[in-house]
């Protein structure tokens, strides 16, 4: 369970985001809509401990990941969490297997990972180079990349963002299913996608709006 | 953690092969540069002790020093040889070793001489020449490598040093009875004859030699005699006298004689040898500073690429000291395969400058490696791994993450 208190988070440019207190139960899969710069993605970079708030908490499973220093957070991320940037994160030169393999460095156990692109419909581009590949292709092995490690959460920032409907709905699709059982949280601004996922949070209701970030 | 370094490295090739290039041109540079100096510094130095005096015409005592202790440079001419009966039969002379040279067997030098002159030194094969045999040869080991040459071989040598002078036929053709243990010295190089040989060669000779040939061997004639005192208190008694002495030549000619001290001459050059060891050794720091210049502003425009990378190592969680590590392999494979090519590129080159160098008396060996040379690799290598670490942790004090 991901519990979100009182968490207030500053900017350099002098605006600050404060949320109201979000649960994110175990096993559930959430969407969050909202406006550009209402703080979805500054809301998810905390749960996963790339940024930290000025205050507030962030208890996952009772342990608050605001108070970890960064090689726990670091350690906490490559372990328990699948993070899906919406720009994929992949290294374009190196193939899909060995950008899936980038976790091996932190002796994440990889070895489902052929099951997965398996899954995923991508299994013979496993060594393809990454610049090879469609935009749809690239978010299947970001996804590919966040699941293979069988985290307890995974969070998508806008999973289709670059991707046409028709594309970006069928990874939706794939993404909750191969995340059954697990915490999902995905930002999008699709209403149309709302139907895959167990609740939907409009943002603009947690922190007020938009925010000139 | 290796394997991953290395398919990182791949995507990078065309600037790894830059670094490379760029540290191996510098590196072998410095590392050519001193082993040269250093084994030409060795070279003179091992041979500087042999004989104390050198006795021959009257002109450059360098050029005198440089031709009879390392057989390299022209003659400065010919003494007779009652010159060299007069100093044997001195009483204050130990030895006297009679010395000519102007003929040569495709490039390689033919000293005539007795086999006194080789008596530090061993046979390979065969057995020393006999004194007073004329066209017996002991042949040096780089010489009989060089030119395949085996016991019982008949040399057809030419007149004049170097290649392309005028042959002497059969007739005047030597025979190898020996080939020298290797020495790494000038020894190898050159091929030794009773003084004889050179007498008869140009009697036997029917070829005429133009009037621009530079040196002329006349029967009874010799280029110069290497004198070892039997008390060294006598040593300016001896060269005045000799230097003094009037010696008529086989034109009837009246000659004047240079006595030489070779430690002397020896001193003099190897202080231009010692000052050119010190400029060799400023520039090859210059060049170890260069080095240093130059990886530094490539790992840092490659850390510089690499930030994005990095980043995106971070936001997916591996810890900073993964990617330093990584990073640090990383240029460390660089470090070493360049210190490595380096080294062989530094021994190529001195397998190719071998015959020009050993042109000046010098045998340079591929073999020897200094002591001073491992520093240099030593350096290259942490010098190519230094900036990494600089800029890698403070990378780590940034986090690494863009925000």
């Amino acid at each position: 369970m991901i519990n979100v208190k009182n968490v207030s988070k500053h900017f350099k440019n002098e605006t600050a985001i404060d949320y109201n207190d979000i649960t994110f139960e175990d096993g559930k899969t959430y969407m969050l809509l909202g406006a550009s710069g209402c703080g979805k993605s500054t809301l998810l970079n905390m749960i996963a401990g790339i940024l930290s708030p000025e205050s507030g908490s962030i208890e996952i499973n009772g342990e608050d990941i605001t108070k970890k220093s960064q090689k726990e957070k670091d350690l906490f991320r490559i372990k328990k969490i699948g993070y899906i940037f919406q720009d994929f994160k992949l290294i374009p030169e190196m193939t899909v297997a060995d950008n899936i393999n980038i976790l091996k460095l932190e002796n994440v156990d990889t070895s489902a990972m052929d099951e997965i692109l398996e899954k995923l419909g991508i299994l013979s581009k496993k060594n393809k180079k990454i610049k090879h590949l469609s935009g749809g292709e690239k978010q299947r092995v970001a996804i590919a990349r966040a699941i293979v490690k069988k985290p307890e959460i995974i969070l998508a920032d806008e999973p289709t963002g670059n991707l046409n409907f028709a594309i970006g709905e069928a990874v939706i699709k794939e993404l909750t299913e191969i995340s059954r059982g697990k915490t999902l949280i995905a930002v999008t601004h699709d209403e149309r996608l709302a139907k895959y996922f167990d609740y939907t949070i409009d943002m603009n209701e947690v922190t007020g709006g938009r925010r000139d970030v | 953690m290796f394997k991953f370094a290395l398919k990182n490295m791949m995507i990078k090739k065309v600037k790894i092969i830059l670094i490379v290039l760029s540290v191996v041109i510098s590196a072998s540079v410095a590392i050519l540069a001193y082993n040269i100096s250093q084994q030409v510094d060795d070279g003179l130095k091992t041979t500087t002790a042999k004989y104390t005096m050198i006795i021959g015409p009257a002109g450059s005592s360098t050029q005198l020093a440089m031709n009879t202790m390392f057989f390299t440079d022209k003659p400065v001419g010919t003494i007779p040889y009652e010159v060299y009966e007069d100093i044997k039969n001195d009483p204050d002379v130990a030895v006297a070793i009679p010395f000519t040279m102007g003929d040569s067997y495709n490039s390689a030098k033919i000293v005539g001489t007795t086999n006194e002159f080789l008596n530090d030194k061993s046979v390979d094969e065969g057995r020393m020449f006999e004194n007073g045999v004329a066209f017996e040869a002991v042949v040096g080991a780089e010489v009989a490598e060089k030119y395949g040459i085996s016991i019982g071989d008949k040399l057809v040598t030419s007149h004049g040093i170097g290649e392309g002078g005028h042959s002497h036929g059969d007739s005047s053709s030597l025979t190898v009875v020996g080939i020298l243990d290797k020495t790494n010295t000038n020894y190898d190089n050159v091929i030794f004859t009773p003084v004889e040989t050179v007498w008869h060669t140009h009697s036997n000779s029917d070829e005429e030699h133009s009037e621009e040939d530079e040196h002329e061997h006349e029967h009874g004639e010799i280029c110069a005699v290497l004198v070892n005192l039997s008390n060294m208190g006598k040593f300016t008694y001896i060269q005045n006298k000799y230097q003094n002495a009037d010696y008529i030549n086989e034109d009837g000619d009246e000659i004047s004689l240079s006595a030489i001290s070779t430690s002397e001459v020896m001193r003099d050059i190897l202080e231009n040898v010692d000052m050119s060891s010190h400029i060799v050794l400023i520039l090859c720091v210059i060049i170890l500073l260069m080095n240093i210049f130059i990886i530094s502003i490539i790992t840092l425009l490659n850390m510089y690429d690499s930030k994005k990378e990095i980043a995106l190592m971070r936001l997916i969680g591996v810890g900073m000291r993964k990617i330093n590590l990584l990073y640090i392999i990383q240029n460390s494979i660089v470090g070493f395969i360049s210190t490595v090519l380096a080294f062989g590129v530094s021994r190529i080159c001195l397998i190719a400058m071998k015959e020009y160098i050993s042109s000046m008396g010098i045998v340079l060996n591929a073999g020897v490696v200094y002591t001073f040379e491992w520093v240099i690799m030593a350096a290259v290598f942490i010098i190519s791994i230094i900036p990494t670490v600089i800029c890698t942790f403070s990378m780590s004090k940034k986090d690494g993450i863009e925000e």
